[in-house]
Order: structure tokens, then sequence, then C-alpha cells
């Protein structure tokens, strides 16, 4: 369970920096991708088991990745956890095919609770 | 040659051609005073008058004879007249002139004379003959009509004066100010309209005066929410204040405007003109958009590091060395209270963005109103464990409606009340059914709120004066509660005496 990999994407580096801070501490395996434009490529090369996504990322819209991989039969089983600050990210994330939502800033027990429920699955 | 000599009225008239008698009696006999100055003695004094002039001049015949006539003049010697009957003397002609004269008694009377030059043979001026009426009365009344006259022309030229420099005033007062003003008569024809709405729209007075109001510019302003406002509201709500109409123009672009209109109702010539004036707000909307904007784009751009450090305080905890000391831990604990308490008011910031940009949404569902408030109560209770929270009554029915956005205003309610009231103080809340709505109350035996304040608390951005040094904060609480509200169709309000508390309620209509 602990060995799990974790693949983060936000094109916000100093979130990414401490979720990966504390994912590391609690024993996950983490890889962290700020370009969501790579995003894709990197869930492709690194085949992560949980995959942590932000929403509102330039270019590429966190939905929009989503989407693209819930129609890819052999990824869209991975579980995607996603978060945002704004108030309609949880209507977006339900809509897209998100297997859970958590709002910004994020209580971080909620955050690990969240991530071992799924990965239980 | 002196014609007559000073002889009464007996028949010894030297100078009178004998057989002249009668006429001697006629003269005698006149209404019309006579007298004859002999213009060949010194100072052309006078010979001969008749009783009528004794009775017009208040002299006797004995201070008469013998004097210049102009003694008649009493002080008043600077007449035009009397260069006129000087003229006539020396020249030896007659005249006619109306010369104020004056009684033995100095009382003025108007005297319309004529003299007229008696001469010899060979042409020599011997004598004068002055016939004089008392015109004094005819004098008066021309006088008094001349004066009138005059009076009514000064009041005249007077009112038209004021009537100018009133019209002069409205005329600067209407073009001083910076919004167009059009004023139509009942039909809509445009009667005038200022160099402001020109200037805005771009037209000459030309073609615009004369013209309908929906025919102006090619039609540009028949605009169907105007025609509502102008056809449908004013008849009935005079005048119509704040109506907002945006259009877009073929020259200018869009304008986003706020009318006014009136229509006069006092009878006379100018009922039922109808007078509009025309403020464009589109600027002061563009820069309150920008404000809102700003206010959304900052909040949202504080919030993205804060979430950042919110995340490493909760790291610190979770990462605390066993070994710590109490003081670094209650630094750590600290830093993370001011971190929630930064977070809190960010969150407020962009709710207060969101509520300007519209962009609040509404995810109604069915949900049990008792319930929500059950659980805000406890969830309040548990943060303050020293309060007493009662709650009375019950909806005892569902509600449609949103419910995260509902649990924050009971929320926002409630932890208001046990800020702002003494602790240890209760807090009572009611629910109730009444006729088709949910009513929610929380009071308070807090401050209170005076009069004044009452009704601004929901204000954005109020904060009560004294309040503010006690609780520092946004105030920004209760506006948010107040839009979730209204977004719900319901009404939000205060009711607080000063020092006895306060009693904030809402209600929701069941069926909207």
């Amino acid at each position: 369970m602990r060995d799990k990999k974790i693949l983060v994407c936000d094109d916000d580096r100093g979130i990414l920096e401490m979720l990966e801070l504390l994912l590391d501490d609690d024993g996950y395996v983490v890889v962290t991708e700020p370009n969501s434009i790579n995003a894709l490529t990197t869930i492709e090369r690194e085949t992560p088991d949980l995959i942590l996504l932000d929403i509102w990322m330039p270019v590429i819209s966190g939905d929009q990745i989503l989407r693209t991989l819930k129609a890819d039969q052999a990824k869209s089983l991975i579980p995607v956890l996603m978060y945002s600050a704004s108030t309609d990210g949880r209507s977006i994330a339900e809509s897209s095919g998100a297997d859970g939502f958590i709002s910004k800033p994020f209580d971080l027990e909620n955050l690990l609770t969240e991530i071992e429920e799924l990965l239980k699955r | 040659m002196n014609t007559f000599e000073n002889t009464d009225r007996d028949k010894k008239a030297v100078g009178l051609l004998s057989g002249n008698e009668l006429l001697h009696k006629v003269l005698d006999a006149s209404i019309t005073g006579i007298v004859i100055t002999d213009n060949q003695l010194t100072d052309n004094p006078i010979i001969y008058c008749n009783p009528a002039f004794e009775k017009i001049s208040g002299f006797a015949r004995k201070e008469i004879i013998g004097h210049n006539c102009r003694f008649l003049q009493g002080k008043d010697r600077l007449q035009e007249e009397r260069n006129i009957i000087a003229r006539a003397i020396k020249n030896g002609e007659s005249c006619t002139v109306e010369i104020r004269n004056y009684t033995k008694e100095g009382k003025l009377f108007w005297n319309e004379l004529y003299i007229s030059p008696v001469k010899d043979e060979q042409g020599n001026v011997t004598n004068f003959i002055g016939i004089q009426n008392d015109v004094t009365t005819r004098k008066q009344s021309q006088l008094d009509l001349e004066f009138y006259q005059q009076e009514t022309e000064k009041k005249v030229e007077e009112r038209t004066r004021m009537y100018r420099e009133s019209q002069e005033y409205l005329r600067s007062i209407v073009e001083t100010i910076r919004e167009s003003l059009v004023v139509m008569d009942k039909s809509y024809t445009v009667l005038s309209a200022n160099n402001h709405f020109l200037n805005t729209f771009k037209v000459s007075i030309n073609e615009t005066k004369g013209k309908l109001l929906y025919d102006l510019g090619n039609g540009q302003w028949d605009i169907p929410e105007l025609r509502k406002m102008m056809e449908e509201i004013l008849p009935t709500n005079n005048p119509v204040l704040d109506y907002e109409v945006e259009h877009e123009f073929p020259h200018i672009g869009k304008k986003l405007m706020l009318l006014n209109a009136h229509r006069i109702e006092l009878e006379g010539q100018y009922k039922d003109w109808i007078l509009l004036a025309i403020e464009d707000i589109t600027e002061r909307r563009a820069i309150q958009q920008r404000k809102d904007d700003f206010l959304s784009i900052a909040s949202h751009e504080l919030k993205t590091p804060l979430t950042t450090i919110v995340g490493y305080m909760q790291l610190m905890d979770k990462m605390m060395p066993e070994h710590a000391s109490d003081k670094f831990r209650t630094v750590v604990k600290k830093t993370g209270k001011y971190v929630q308490r930064l977070n809190h008011l960010l969150a407020e910031l962009l709710d207060v963005s969101r509520i300007q940009t519209g962009n609040i949404e509404l995810h109604r569902e069915q949900f049990d109103f008792d319930r929500m408030i059950e659980e805000t109560i406890e969830g309040i209770r548990a943060a303050s464990p020293n309060r007493k929270i009662e709650l009375s009554g019950k909806i005892d029915t569902t509600y449609h409606g949103d419910e995260s956005h509902l649990v924050q205003v009971v929320s926002n309610l409630l932890s208001n009340a046990i800020k702002y009231s003494p602790d240890g103080s209760d807090i009572k809340v009611q629910v109730s059914n009444i006729s088709g709505f949910i009513k929610f109350s929380v009071t308070d035996q807090g401050m209170g709120i005076s009069e004044d304040e009452q009704s601004k608390v929901f204000d954005r951005f109020y904060r009560v004066g004294e309040v503010q040094r006690h609780y520092p904060g946004m105030g920004i609480g209760l506006y948010i509660c107040q839009q979730i509200i209204q977004n719900h169709g319901g009404t939000i309000w205060v009711e607080s005496q000063k020092n006895i508390g306060s009693t904030f309620s809402f209600t929701l209509p069941l069926n909207p």
C-alpha cells in the first residue's frame, strides 16, 4: 500500500512541492507534473496508482485531461482525485468523471484519508 | 394807447370802444380766466383781469393789476413752457401751453394758457390777451394715466426681464448638468434637448427638435424598454427613476443608461410635457466591473500561495518532533491560527467577488431544513462549548434550496450572535412555518445596533463603528447572507435595541 505511486499535476509549484513532501512523508512514491500539457504522456510513462489533479490550469484544464483519460479503456481505471479552490469545482469534477473531489485549501488529514480510500478500491 | 384804464367794472372804460360795454360785460361774465397786459409798459403789467381769473388764481383784482403774469408761477420757474411764452411775446405771436401755476395759497393748478398779441396799425404789439383755463382735473387724470401707463410698461418690462432671466437661469442649469436632458410633449415630440444630449449622442439640434423621440437618428431611440417605460410605466408611476436601459447605438456603440422620466402634472401650458434625463453609466459600470474583477483576481491569486502555506502548517503539525518544546508548539499553533483567519477572510472576499460577478450558483435540492438547523447549531456549540444556544420551533417540511449556502447564512448569524454578546449570555434560535414562509430568527443579549446603523449592517464592507475596534473584520458576512437569502427569494432584516440585544431574522418562500 505504501509503495503506491501517486502523480500530482498542478501548475502551482508551491502546492506541488508541498504535496510531494506530504505524500512522501506518508510513504508514497510521488511524481509531480507542473505542465498540464505533459500530463497525459507522464501518466503513460509512469502508470501511477492514483492521480491528484488540479482543475484550473493553463492551456489544458484538469477536466479536459480527465475526459481524455476516462475515454482510454486502459487508463480509465486509475482513480483520479480532483481539487480546486473554486465553488463550481465539485460539479465540474463530478461531470467530468472524477473519482473524488476536495476543495482548496485542503485539510491534509482529509486528503490523506481520501487517497487511502480510493487506493483501497 | 391803453385800451383798459384801471377802472372798475364801471362804464367809464376809457380805452374800450364806446358801445363795447356789452363786450366788457361778456368778458366779466366769462368762466374762462382772462387777463390783458400792456406790452408797451415796463415788465408787461396786467391791466385787466376778469372775476374768473381771480377765482382761478385766488388773488384779488387789486393784487393782480399792475403785476407781471409770472407771479402765477410761484417758485416753479424752470418750466420749458415759460420759454415758449417768452418767445411768443418777444416775437409777437400767439401760443398755447399747459403750465403749472400756483394760487395765492400756493396750490398747484394746471393752466391751459392761450396768449395772443394785439397789434396797432403799424403792427406793433400793444397788448397781450391771456385766456386761462384751470385744467388741473383733466391734466391730473392725464398725468395719472401717463403715470400708470409708464408704470405698467415698467412692470411689463420688469416681468419680461425676469422671465428672460429665469429662462436664462433655467437654460444655464439645463446646460450645466452633466446629464442629457430631453423635453417632449405628450406625444413624444422633442421640444428641446440640451447640449450634453447632443454631444453624447452625436446629433445636432436640427435633427432632434420637432422629431418624434422614437424617430431620432433613424429610429435608433426606438428601444423596446424605452417604449415600455414611456408608454406603460410613466403614465401610472410618475416619475420613473433609475430605469436602466442598455442599447447598442449605430455610431457610438453600446451604452448603459439610467433614465429618469418626469411627466408634468401641473395644470397649464406645460401639462403632460415629459422631461427625460439620461445618465450615461457605461463608463461607471465598466469601472465597477474592473473593480470587481480586480477583487476577484486578487483574492484568487492570494488564495493560491495561502493554500500552500495552510498545507505546510498542517505538515509542521504532523511532523512535530516528540521532543519539541512547548514554546515551539505554541508558536506553530499560533501561526496556524492566524493563517486560518487569513484563509477565512480570503474565502469571504472570494464569496463577495463571486456574488458581484453573478457567479454565485444556486444548487437547489430538496433538504430537511430542521435537520440543517440542528446540525449547524451542533457545529457552533462544538466550537463555543460555554455558550447556551436554545432552539425552539420546527418547520416540519423539506425545503428546496441550496443547503450549503443556507448553512453559511445560519452559521454566520449564529457566530455573530456569539461574537457580539457577552460570555455566558443565552442565544435563542426560533424557526417557524408561517403561511408559506420559513422564518428563522437568532436573538442575542449583546450590545445591540443603533437605529441608523441597522439599515447599513447589510451593506458591503460596512462595519459598525465601535465594533471595528474590538472585532476586526471586513464587514462582508452579513452582505453575503443577504445576497444568499435574496437569491432564494427571501428577505433578511434586523431588529435591535442598544444594550439589550439584536434579533436577526430571515424568511424564505416555500413556493418561490
